[in-house]
C-alpha cells in the first residue's frame, strides 16, 4: 500500500462503506469530467500558442511597415521636430480598449477589442499642416492597423496565460483525485470490507459456539430427566429404556 | 548692367555657392548609394562629398544620427558663407535662417505650454535657425513671458506682432501659430526681395519672387488639403494663405473655400504647373488625400514629392542666372533635399524596403 | 482561476516604453493618453541612450502593478532585454505586455518571454 494513498479515519461499518462507495463514484466521474475539460482546454492551448507564434512573426511585418511609413513622414517634413511636437499634443487616447470574455470549457477568457473613441478631441489633426500632412494622416493609418494586430496578438497572449494557469489547476486536480483521493477511498472501502468480514467471521464463531454449548447443556437436561422418569416408573414398565443402551436420543430441537 | 557692381561684395560667395552646387550627389552617386547594402557601405559612398564630418560616425550608425551629421556640415558650410557676406547678402541670409527659427520658436512654445524643461529642447532645435538669444526663450516659464520674451529677443518679432497674442499662443493649435508665423515669414520675405534697394529690379528679386510665389502656393495647397476634416474652419484656413503668389488672390479665394481634393484641383487650374500635378495624381488614383491609400507600397508619386520635385527643379534653374543671392537660397533647399534623400535611402536600406529605395528626388 | 471582471473591466488604455521612433508611431495611432491634471501622468515613456535601466523599471511597474487603467503593455524588445529579469518575473494575466519590435532592432522571438514560456512548455 503506498504510502500517499492512506485511508480515512472513519469507523467501519456499513454506513461509512456505503459512504465510501458513492465518494468512490464520485471522484471517478469527477475525474473523467476533469481529464475530459483538461484536454479540451489544451487543445484550445495548442492552438492558441500557435496562434500566438504566427501573430508574433506578423506582429514584425506589421511593425517594420509602420516604422517605415514614419521614415516617410520625417522624409515629408524634413526634421526630427515633429516627433516632440506629437508626444507633446497628447492628450486624451482615441484608440482605446474594451474587454470581453468568451468561454471555452467554463473558463472565461479576456479579450481585448479595440475600439475609437470619438469623444476624445483629435489630438493631431492639424499635425503637418504646413508640409507633410498627407504623411502624417497615412501614417496613422498605418500605425492604427499596426496598434490592431497587436492588440488582437494581446489577447491571445492573455488566453495564454489565462490559460496556463486553468490548465495547471485542473491538471493539479486531475492528477489528485487520480493519485490520492481515488486510491485513498479505495483503500478506505478495502479496509472497511476487510473489518467487516473479520467482524462477520467473529460473529459466526460466536454463535457456533453458543449453538455448541447449548446442544451440550440440553443433553444433559434430557439424561437427567429420563432418568428421573425412571425412578418414577419404578421398573414397572415393560420394557424400561435402556438409558445406556444403543438406542439413539432424539435430537433436540430448539 | 546689374552684374556690373554685384562681385564687389557677392563674387566671392557667389562663387563658393556654385563650388559646393558641383559636390551635391548626383544621379549617378545616387544610383550608388542604392546599391548599398549596409549603412557602412552608404557612408563610404558619401566619403568623398561629406568627408570628415561622417568620420566620427560609429559603425552602421542610425538613420538619425546620419541625418544630423550630414546636417551638421550644410550648417558648417552656411555658417562659412554667413561669416563672409556682407550688406544685403548677409540680411538675405539671415531671412533663409527665419524659417528655421519660426520651427524652434514654436518647438519652445510647445514645451513651454506643457511646462516642460525647455533646455533640453535646445538640442532638439534646428541649427540652421538657431540665433543667439534663443536660450533666453528657454527663461520663460510661462506662455505670457515667452511671449514677452519672443517679442524683445528675436528677429521674429515682427511676425508676432499684430497677428498673434499670448493669448492666441495658449489657445490656437502650434500648427496654426506656426503656419500664421510661417505667412507672415514668407510675406516680409517676398516684401524684401522686392523692395530692398539693392535687389529692386535685380535678377534676384525675379529670381526669388518665383522661388517664394512656388513656395507660397504649395504652402496653400497643403493647408487645404491638409485641413479637410479636421476643425481648421474655412475663415480660419484662408488666414493663412499668403498674400502673393501666382495663385493670389483668384487662386487662394477659390481655395479658401474648397471642400474636396476636386474643388483643389479645380481652384489651382489657373496655374499650368499646378494643374499638370493634379493630373498626375488623378490619374494614379486619387492619392493625394492620402487618409485612404494606407502603407500600401508602390503608389504613384504623391502631391508632395511633386511639389518637392518642382521645388528642386525650380532651385536647379535659379543656378542658371548670374550675380543674385537666390543661388544660396536654391542651393540650401538643393542641400535639404539630399540630406532627406540620403535619409531615406538610408532608411530603406536599414528597415529593408529595397523596392521603394527609388524614391529620392534627384536633379542633377 | 480566471482572472475576476474586476481586474480588467477598467483597463482601456495602452500604455508604451519604447524608443523615440516607435512611441512616436503609436502615439499617432491615437494610444496616448495624459490623466487629468494636477497628477497629469502620461502612458508612455521614451527611452534613448541616456534613460537609465531604473528609469525604466520604475515606468514598468507603473504600468503594471499601479496603474489599473492599462490593459495592454507595448515594450520595445531591446527595452526589455535591458530590464529581462523584471519583465519575466511578471507572469499575471493583467496588463498583457508584448514585446514590440523597433525601427533599429529587428523582432527576435528567441528573446520574447512569452514565447520562451511556449517553448518551455513544448519542451523543445
Amino acid at each position: 500500500m503506498s504510502s500517499g494513498a492512506g485511508r480515512e479515519a472513519v469507523f467501519p461499518t456499513r454506513q461509512s462503506l456505503g459512504l465510501m462507495k458513492s465518494k468512490l463514484k464520485g471522484a471517478e466521474t469527477g475525474h473523467s469530467l476533469l481529464k475530459r475539460k483538461s484536454e479540451a482546454l489544451t487543445k484550445r492551448f495548442r492552438e492558441i500558442t500557435r496562434r500566438i507564434d504566427e501573430a508574433k512573426r506578423k506582429m514584425g511585418r506589421v511593425m517594420q511597415i509602420a516604422a517605415f511609413s514614419l521614415a516617410e513622414v520625417t522624409y515629408a517634413v524634413g526634421g526630427s521636430n515633429i516627433t516632440y511636437q506629437i508626444q507633446e499634443s497628447v492628450k486624451s487616447a482615441r484608440f482605446r480598449l474594451r474587454t470581453k470574455q468568451e468561454n471555452v470549457s467554463g473558463v472565461f477568457l479576456p479579450q481585448f477589442e479595440s475600439f475609437s473613441t470619438n469623444d476624445a478631441k483629435d489630438d493631431f489633426g492639424l499635425t503637418g499642416l504646413g508640409k507633410g500632412g498627407q504623411q502624417v494622416q497615412r501614417c496613422r493609418e498605418t500605425y492604427r492597423r499596426a496598434v490592431e494586430t497587436l492588440v488582437e496578438l494581446a489577447s491571445l497572449q492573455t488566453a495564454f496565460v489565462t490559460l496556463d494557469e486553468v490548465i495547471k489547476v485542473v491538471n493539479r486536480r486531475v492528477n489528485a483525485i487520480e493519485h490520492v483521493i481515488i486510491p485513498r477511498t479505495e483503500n478506505t472501502i478495502k479496509y472497511i470490507n476487510s473489518e467487516l468480514d473479520e467482524m462477520d467471521r467473529e460473529e459466526f464463531y460466536r454463535l457456533k459456539k453458543v449453538s455448541n454449548k447449548k446442544q451440550r447443556d440440553q443433553a444433559a437436561t434430557d439424561k437427567e430427566l429420563q432418568r428421573q422418569r425412571k425412578k418414577t416408573d419404578g421398573g414397572a414398565d415393560d420394557e424400561p429404556p435402556d438409558v445406556l443402551g444403543t438406542q439413539e436420543d432424539d435430537d433436540v430441537i430448539f | 548692367m546689374e552684374g556690373m557692381f554685384y562681385n564687389v561684395n557677392g563674387g566671392f560667395v557667389e562663387g563658393i555657392v556654385r563650388g559646393y552646387r558641383n559636390t551635391l550627389l548626383t544621379a549617378q552617386n545616387y544610383s550608388n548609394l542604392t546599391q548599398c547594402e549596409t549603412i557602412d557601405d552608404v557612408k563610404l559612398q558619401l566619403g568623398p562629398a561629406y568627408g570628415d564630418t561622417l568620420a566620427a560616425l560609429p559603425p552602421n550608425p542610425s538613420t538619425s544620427s546620419l541625418a544630423s551629421k550630414t546636417t551638421e556640415k550644410l550648417v558648417a558650410d552656411f555658417r562659412y558663407l554667413q561669416a563672409q557676406a556682407t550688406g544685403s547678402l548677409a540680411k538675405f541670409m539671415e531671412y533663409l535662417t527665419y524659417g528655421y527659427m519660426i520651427d524652434n520658436v514654436a518647438l519652445l512654445i510647445t514645451g513651454t505650454l506643457h511646462e516642460r524643461d525647455t533646455r533640453e529642447l535646445l538640442e532638439r532645435c534646428h541649427p540652421l535657425g538657431w540665433f543667439e538669444t534663443l536660450p533666453v526663450l528657454c527663461v520663460a516659464t510661462n506662455i505670457e513671458e515667452l511671449y514677452n520674451s519672443v517679442l524683445i529677443e528675436t528677429p521674429l518679432a515682427p511676425y508676432f506682432k499684430g497677428s498673434l497674442s499670448h493669448q492666441d499662443l495658449d489657445e490656437l493649435n502650434i500648427e496654426i501659430v506656426r503656419n500664421t508665423l510661417y505667412k507672415n515669414y514668407l510675406e516680409d520675405f517676398y516684401h524684401f526681395v522686392n523692395n530692398h534697394p539693392d535687389m529692386r529690379g535685380t535678377p534676384t528679386a525675379e529670381v526669388m519672387s518665383g522661388v517664394l510665389e512656388f513656395e507660397a502656393d504649395r504652402r496653400a495647397i497643403n493647408i487645404t488639403i491638409n485641413s479637410f476634416g479636421t476643425e481648421l474652419s474655412k475663415s480660419e484656413r484662408q488666414k493663412l494663405y499668403p498674400q502673393f503668389g501666382k495663385l493670389y488672390p483668384e487662386g487662394s479665394l477659390m481655395l479658401s473655400r474648397a471642400d474636396d481634393i476636386e474643388s483643389v484641383g479645380l481652384a489651382v487650374s489657373g496655374v499650368g504647373d499646378y494643374k499638370s500635378f493634379f493630373d498626375q495624381m488623378n490619374q494614379s488614383g486619387g492619392v493625394g488625400a492620402g487618409n485612404m491609400a494606407g502603407g500600401s507600397a508602390n503608389e504613384g508619386k504623391s502631391l508632395e514629392d511633386l511639389f518637392y520635385q518642382k521645388e528642386m527643379e525650380l532651385s536647379k534653374l535659379v543656378f542658371t542666372h548670374q550675380f543674385t543671392h537666390a543661388v544660396i537660397y536654391a542651393w540650401v533647399k538643393l542641400r535639404e533635399q539630399e540630406i532627406r534623400n540620403i535619409t531615406w535611402i538610408a532608411e530603406c536600406i536599414a528597415q529593408n524596403q529595397k523596392d521603394r529605395i527609388g524614391n529620392y528626388i534627384t536633379v542633377f | 482561476m480566471a482572472a475576476p471582471p474586476s481586474a480588467y473591466k477598467d483597463r482601456q488604455f495602452l500604455a508604451v516604453i519604447g524608443d523615440e521612433d516607435s512611441v512616436t508611431g503609436l502615439l499617432l495611432a491615437g494610444v496616448g493618453h495624459v490623466t487629468e491634471p494636477p497628477d497629469s501622468q502620461r502612458n508612455f515613456l521614451i527611452v534613448d541612450q541616456k534613460t537609465e535601466a531604473s528609469q525604466i523599471e520604475q515606468a514598468f511597474t507603473r504600468f503594471t502593478r499601479e496603474r489599473k487603467d492599462i490593459g495592454i503593455l507595448l515594450i520595445n524588445q531591446h527595452v526589455a532585454e535591458k530590464i529581462r529579469y523584471k519583465v519575466d518575473s511578471f507572469t499575471e494575466a493583467f496588463p498583457a505586455i508584448l514585446e514590440i519590435p523597433s525601427k533599429d532592432h529587428p523582432y527576435d522571438p528567441e528573446k520574447d518571454s512569452v514565447l520562451r514560456r511556449v517553448r518551455r512548455l513544448f519542451g523543445e
